[in-house]
């Protein structure tokens, strides 16, 4: 009993945390941030997120092939190497544009004289 | 031996000044690198209208390193045979600018690192914190600096060739120190002295872990 009513408690958080992610991304789409591809992508990965969370025996066979005893584990296994490959791919964007950065404006600075 | 001085500036309108006028009677060409100042440090450097000075924007803020870069490669391409860092808040004193141009020019050292003591009044803490960090690198890289912050030092065309960092901030200091070990490279020390007054920025504590973890880093991929 009290393992299903945690349950429905992380189900009923993960719901939330999709549907804000869906607001969030409707947000940065309306900013002209996201253009249409990108905004249906993440549409329809933060939809699929709230059915998976909704009906978890939809991944049950998938859980069951790769060995994990519950689909939970399998999607915090899944989280995690998501949130690391996302992580690690956000730090090499981002070091890359340090250096253009800093190459621009130091080749402006001398170019000015 | 053609010696520049290159100051990175970055929001240091009321030591400025000081400090150009401070470098004067040495009649070294100077480059001022302001680094995406947001007071009047520019403004205030441009003023003097200095004969001997050149002054190089950043139109936003890189950091030390990147001003540090910028205005070595200005001197480099521009005649330098070697130059001198010094920091724009007043904190080195410019007597002390003979004892880096004699190690250039007569040891014929590639890289001179200046070196502060408690004699020269560094809180016990910085010292601390100084020694902690040249035993790091020392333990890791094999090269013993006594002073791996100190921002007072000097590189030859040469030397600078074969150091190119590629920190933007303050962790440039120990990479240089780094680098110069990774490179072989013939190194003097000189002892400097700090004047700390008010005001003084320079490493935070939060630096001095970033610069710690960068330590970590160059260790697996230098």
């Amino acid at each position: 009993m009290e393992v299903n009513i945690m349950i429905i408690g992380l189900q009923i958080v993960a719901i939330l945390f999709s549907l804000s992610m869906v607001y969030f991304a409707a947000l940065n789409y309306k900013r002209g941030e996201l253009n249409g591809v990108e905004i249906a992508g993440w549409m329809v990965i933060w939809l699929f997120t709230i059915i998976v969370v909704i009906f978890p025996e939809l991944l049950r066979t998938f859980a069951k092939t790769f060995l994990f005893a519950r689909v939970f584990d399998m999607m915090v296994v899944g989280a995690f190497i998501l949130v690391i490959l996302m992580a690690s791919s956000a730090y090499m964007r981002t070091k890359r544009n340090e250096k253009k950065l800093e190459d621009l404006v130091r080749k402006l600075s001398l170019k000015k004289k | 031996m053609k010696i520049f001085l290159v100051i990175p500036l970055f929001n240091e309108e009321k030591h400025i000044v000081k400090v150009l006028k401070g470098v004067l009677p040495y009649k070294l060409p100077v480059i001022v690198v302001d680094d995406g100042s947001l007071d009047s440090s520019s403004l205030k450097a441009q003023n003097l209208k200095l004969k001997n000075t050149t002054i190089l924007q950043h139109t936003i803020n890189l950091g030390k390193g990147a001003a540090m870069k910028t205005g070595a490669d200005y001197a480099f391409a521009h005649g330098a045979d070697a130059v001198i860092f010094m920091d724009s808040d007043a904190q080195h004193n410019p007597e002390d600018l003979p004892k880096f141009i004699r190690s250039l020019d007569e040891k014929k050292c590639g890289v001179v690192f200046g070196s502060r003591n408690l004699h020269f009044g560094v809180p016990l803490v910085r010292y601390l914190g100084n020694k902690f960090a040249s035993a790091l690198v020392a333990l890791f890289f094999g090269i013993y600096v006594s002073d791996t912050l100190c921002g007072y030092r000097a590189v030859t065309k040469n030397a600078y060739g074969k150091l190119k960092w590629e920190s933007t901030g303050y962790g440039v200091e120990t990479e240089m120190v780094i680098r110069t070990g990774k490179a072989k490279l013939k190194f003097c020390e000189v002892p400097v002295e700090t004047i700390y007054h008010s005001g003084v920025k320079g490493v935070t504590p939060l630096d001095a872990f970033g610069i710690l973890a960068q330590v970590v880093k160059w260790k697996l991929t230098l």
